[in-house]
């Protein structure tokens, strides 16, 4: 009897050794190539299953699966562990990138035809985001999204407001709105990642685009760079809620839906959750002026979508096939339309109602990425943002800054460095 | 008998061996390849460097890492007791002869089915439109602004939820305890005269020690490593007042780039907690020996 | 006699202020009901804006969230896995709990009891990548290898629980059988596993409801199949810059029904032990 008992046991192990066999997962091979892509934005998933669906019906060669992870940046990163890499990968151009190209994971582009047709202003924007620089190139700029002002036309309209040019006029127009009675700004820094929306807007005109390079080759301080946008930032918030602390990214959006407040300092990315909460919401954006010269503005805009192909892709030929097929005009119109977002590529585009404002910017090139694309998500600089205001000390914000600056990039600034030993500061 | 003994030994050994084989194969094993990491600058993929005992060093001279034990431990030592009293008191009413029992315990135990979205984003209405509406509605002035946008009191909403949460779960263990107190015992306690607490102090909370014992150690272990209800509620804010060890280490180190970092963070909490449980676990056994 | 009339007082006590502490609880699922029956278009920041009935009582959102989380698929995935893990945790658990909670005079012993419930310690962080990894090279990428690292992580917990319970289940019970010449393996089967069926409901609730719930085990181990769970599924409604709150709460909503179903039969089991009537 106790044997059967053991028998039963011995059986468990049995089943648990051979059982990974036996639900393996099985690679269908029907003589086409496969192509897989991961991208990492949820919320685009239906535009890409059409087209993975329009680029099967129409080739006979290639097999293309795109999924659209949930958290694809964990999915991706533990996939990296595996050494199990999809062909391409659609990431965004932030300091990810920056450390998929550093580990060699991406493989050079730059002999990929449609790279031609990029917008130069997201072609440098990806080469900055190297830590170190490059010869080749690592992603196709795809979609873009754009910061600055959100504001409620249909008030600014009855109320026959000005678009402020100048850092001085939005002041004067946040006092005019005041005294109307209305609240000029609503701010949802319950959630610190909407901290940094006004911060990287206002940071395109007051500080150098490449402030953390020159940081990290240590050429300045933030204390020196970031002092005028820490001053500037407080002055918004009188004109905000009475404590922006309280309310999140989603009670804001709500907030400015329902026309509490004129305008909303954040990117293009939230006209759909404001418009899903008032569809009949009029709404329109401009560049966030923060200096007192009418010369020299520039839109803050970064790579929102990129695709890379992975160093590993075996078959690049029928990668950049795939790339061809997402890069066509109408294929990335349909993007734009259901993402309300910029196309990374130049040509003739119809973009958003809602990016109005910014077309003259954005068809000229003139644009500057955000500066949170360099900063390490572990130092949380949002997080420090948020202290900052709650705290209103600028000196020992910018103090932090600086510390914690050199204490989470230690291994790149030392990286850095190194290059630039190597290589000279030459040009 | 000394057959019977032998016996008794093997049959032991043949259970262990391959219970523990498989836990070490995927609980100590992982553990000690991810500590590994902790002598890395690793970003948790590509290549890395060893760098020594660096990441320790660094460790305890951070001052954000020494932020979050102290909040971790003052939410940890507060939710445990209030859980506990609360849940305690529950069990004891939900296991006493009332009407519509199992409606209760269905509806007590709902908190803990309720997904963190759903929570999370009932609360901040809560904490932020609800309470302080009520607050100017009866003049609290302590009240009329959003506690969760306070950096100095933050911590108690989180602890709320914590215990709002965590409730449902410790009940359902004290009512399981309660089915091992012998009905006869409440007979015998009834003709001394012993009642409500008296009989709780004396008769009952004896019996379910175990139960207790088991309740702290969870309780303690789950609320240090609190992570669902940070980022439900504060994603560690405001101004990094809330960030629990266990955020700390998923946030920089999974998300992050700082995988090499945070292994070492991870290691240390582990000795932390693993020595702050054991010396728990000795200190209510030696007290259920008493007993 | 004198017994049974104080306990019918304090029962009415009891009862109010259990109807009271429900209020804690009402609140909360009032929202999410409303809520999960609302456009987005009705969603305000004002209290009576969210406390208001929907305008139309449609199950268009039950609909649209079944859809979108491929409702039926993840829920078959979500309730084999679930399902299976509890099944093994009870067989496994308790055995390993009889064998541990009976033997706290061994040194041995006590030290793997230590070792293993100090496993439950171990933040799931660090185990990721490496369990990552090394499931890849076992060929355990799939829900297999997820239902076996679920069994291990809820060991700790569970030998506890059920070396807890043995305490107050005397040793007499097992010396009986004993006597009768039955095996140690057959007296725990025979005698000792169904007198813990309170703790097995115990032990099945609160690992059904943990791994019910789990988003980063299969998220991490399965990662890149295409099987959803429930919760990973759901997760399809939030995103950085935007959250369809109305479809979420249907849909938790809809994921919340099977384990408090399960919840209420166990619960059932947790009160009819039957130490009471055995320990006589």
């Amino acid at each position: 009897m106790k044997r059967k008992g053991f028998r039963s046991l011995a059986l468990t192990a049995c089943i648990t050794a051979i059982a990974p066999f036996a639900w393996g997962c099985g690679s269908s091979s029907d003589g086409k190539i496969e192509v897989e892509i991961v991208q990492y934005k949820p919320e685009a998933a239906n535009y890409f299953k059409t087209v993975e669906d329009a680029f099967n019906a129409s080739h006979d060669d290639i097999h293309l699966t795109i999924s659209s992870p949930n958290d694809a940046m964990a999915i991706l990163k533990t996939r990296f562990i595996r050494e199990d890499y999809p062909d391409i990968i659609g990431i965004g151009g932030d300091i990810n990138y920056s450390y998929f190209v550093d580990a060699g994971i991406l493989a050079d582009i730059s002999g990929y035809e449609g790279m031609q047709n990029v917008n130069e202003g997201y072609l440098e924007i990806a080469e900055a985001l190297e830590l170190v620089p490059t010869d080749g190139t690592y992603i196709l700029p795809y979609a873009a999204n754009a910061a600055g002002i959100l504001y409620n036309r249909q008030m600014f309209e009855e109320h026959g407001w000005q678009i402020p040019e100048t850092w001085d006029e939005m002041l004067a127009l946040c006092d005019q709105i005041s005294a109307e009675g209305i609240l000029p700004f609503y701010f949802g820094f319950k959630d610190t990642w909407t901290c940094l929306a006004p911060w990287n807007a206002m940071a395109v005109e007051l500080a150098p685009a490449d402030t953390t390079k020159q940081v990290n080759k240590g050429q300045t301080t933030f204390t020196k760079e970031y002092g005028e946008l820490a001053e500037k930032y407080m002055a918004l918030l009188p004109y905000g809620p009475d404590d922006p602390f309280a309310y999140n990214y989603n009670d804001a959006c709500t907030a400015f839906a329902r026309g509490e407040s004129a305008m909303y300092p954040i990117g293009s990315y939230a006209a759909p959750q404001i418009l899903s909460v008032n569809p009949d919401l009029k709404m329109d954006s401009f560049v966030m002026p923060a200096s007192d010269e009418k010369e020299g503005r520039t839109l803050n805009s970064g790579i929102d979508l990129g695709f890379c192909v992975t160093a590993d892709c075996k078959n690049k030929e029928a990668a950049y096939e795939v790339l061809n097929f997402l890069y066509a005009d109408d294929t990335l119109q349909k993007y734009i339309d259901a993402q309300t977002s910029v196309p990374c590529k130049k040509g003739n585009f119809t973009l958003p109602v809602i990016l109005d404002g910014m077309t003259e910017f954005i068809a000229s090139g003139n644009m500057t990425d955000y500066q949170d694309h360099y900063y390490p998500s572990e130092m949380s600089v949002d997080a420090l943002l948020q202290t900052f205001l709650i705290e209103k000390n600028k000196d020992a914000f910018l103090k932090n800054f600086d510390t914690s600056w050199q204490r989470y990039n230690r291994d790149i600034i030392r990286m850095v460095q190194e290059y630039e030993a190597a290589h000279g500061s030459a040009q | 008998m000394s057959k019977h003994e032998n016996e008794r030994k093997r049959t032991f050994l043949l259970i262990t061996i391959p219970i523990l084989a498989l836990f070490i194969c995927f609980n100590t094993i992982p553990l000690i390849r991810g500590a590994m990491y902790s002598f890395t600058n690793s970003r948790g993929f590509g290549s890395h460097d060893w760098v020594g005992l660096r990441n320790y060093i660094d460790l305890f001279s951070d001052a954000r890492v020494g932020k979050s034990y102290l909040f971790t431990i003052k939410l940890a030592i507060v939710t445990t007791v209030v859980v506990n009293v609360i849940s305690l008191i529950l069990a004891l009413g939900l296991n006493s002869k009332i009407k519509a029992k199992g409606f209760f315990r269905g509806a007590y135990f709902l908190p803990n089915i309720l997904g963190a979205l759903v929570v999370g984003y009932i609360f901040n209405y809560f904490f932020t439109y609800i309470v302080p509406a009520l607050a100017d509605m009866t003049g609290l002035q302590g009240l009329s602004s959003s506690i969760l946008s306070s950096p100095n009191k933050a911590w108690i909403g989180v602890m709320i939820v914590c215990a709002w949460q965590a409730i449902a779960m410790n009940t359902i263990i004290y009512i399981s305890g309660l089915q091992t107190v012998p009905e006869d015992v409440y007979e015998a306690g009834g003709l001394d005269g012993a009642t409500g607490w008296k009989q709780f102090k004396h008769l009952t909370f004896p019996l379910i020690i175990p139960f207790f014992s088991i309740n702290m150690v969870l309780c303690v272990k789950n609320f240090l490593m609190v992570f669902d209800q940070i980022i439900a509620l504060t994603k560690g804010g405001p101004a990094q007042s809330t960030e629990s060890i266990s955020y700390l280490i998923y946030n920089n180190g999974m998300s992050g780039g700082q995988f090499g970092f945070q292994s070492a963070n991870a290691v240390v909490f582990f000795i932390v907690i693993v020595v702050i449980s054991v010396a728990q676990m000795k200190f209510s056994s030696s007290k259920e020996e008493q007993l | 006699m004198k017994h049974t009339s104080s306990v019918g007082k304090s029962n009415k006590t009891v009862l109010v202020l259990l109807i009271l502490g429900l209020s804690t609880i009402i609140f909360p699922l009032y929202m999410t009901v409303v809520i999960a029956f609302k456009q987005p278009s009705e969603m305000t920041n004002s209290i009576s804006g969210i406390l208001s009935l929907p305008k139309v009582w449609s199950l268009q959102n039950f609909r649209e969230a079944m859809e979108v989380t491929d409702f039926w698929n993840s829920l078959k995935n979500s309730l084999v896995i679930s399902g299976l893990t509890v099944g093994i945790s009870i067989l496994i658990h308790s055995l390993m709990g009889y064998t541990l909670g009976r033997n706290k005079s061994s040194k041995f012993y006590n030290f793997v009891y230590l070792f293993i419930v100090s496993g439950m310690f171990v933040p799931f962080a660090i185990l990721m990548m490496p369990l990552a990894k090394q499931t890849a090279e076992m060929g355990l990428a799939n829900w297999f290898g997820v239902i076996l690292l679920y069994v291990v992580f809820y060991m700790p917990m569970n030998i506890m629980l059920y070396s807890g319970y043995l305490t107050n289940i005397p040793l007499a019970l097992e010396e009986a059988a004993r006597v009768d010449g039955a095996s140690t393996w057959l007296t725990y089967w025979k005698i000792i596993f169904p007198i813990m069926k309170p703790m097995h409901a115990t032990v099945a609730v609160i690992t059904a409801l943990a791994v019910w719930n789990d988003v980063m085990t299969p998220l991490i181990i399965m990662a890149g199949s295409s099987e959803n769970t429930l919760p990973l599924a759901q997760l399809n409604f939030q995103s950085q810059f935007g959250t369809n709150y109305n479809l979420a709460f249907a849909s938790y909503l809809l994921s919340l029904i099977p384990i408090l179903v399960f919840y209420l039969i166990c619960q059932k089991q947790i009160l009819n032990g039957v130490v009471n009537g055995a320990v006589k």
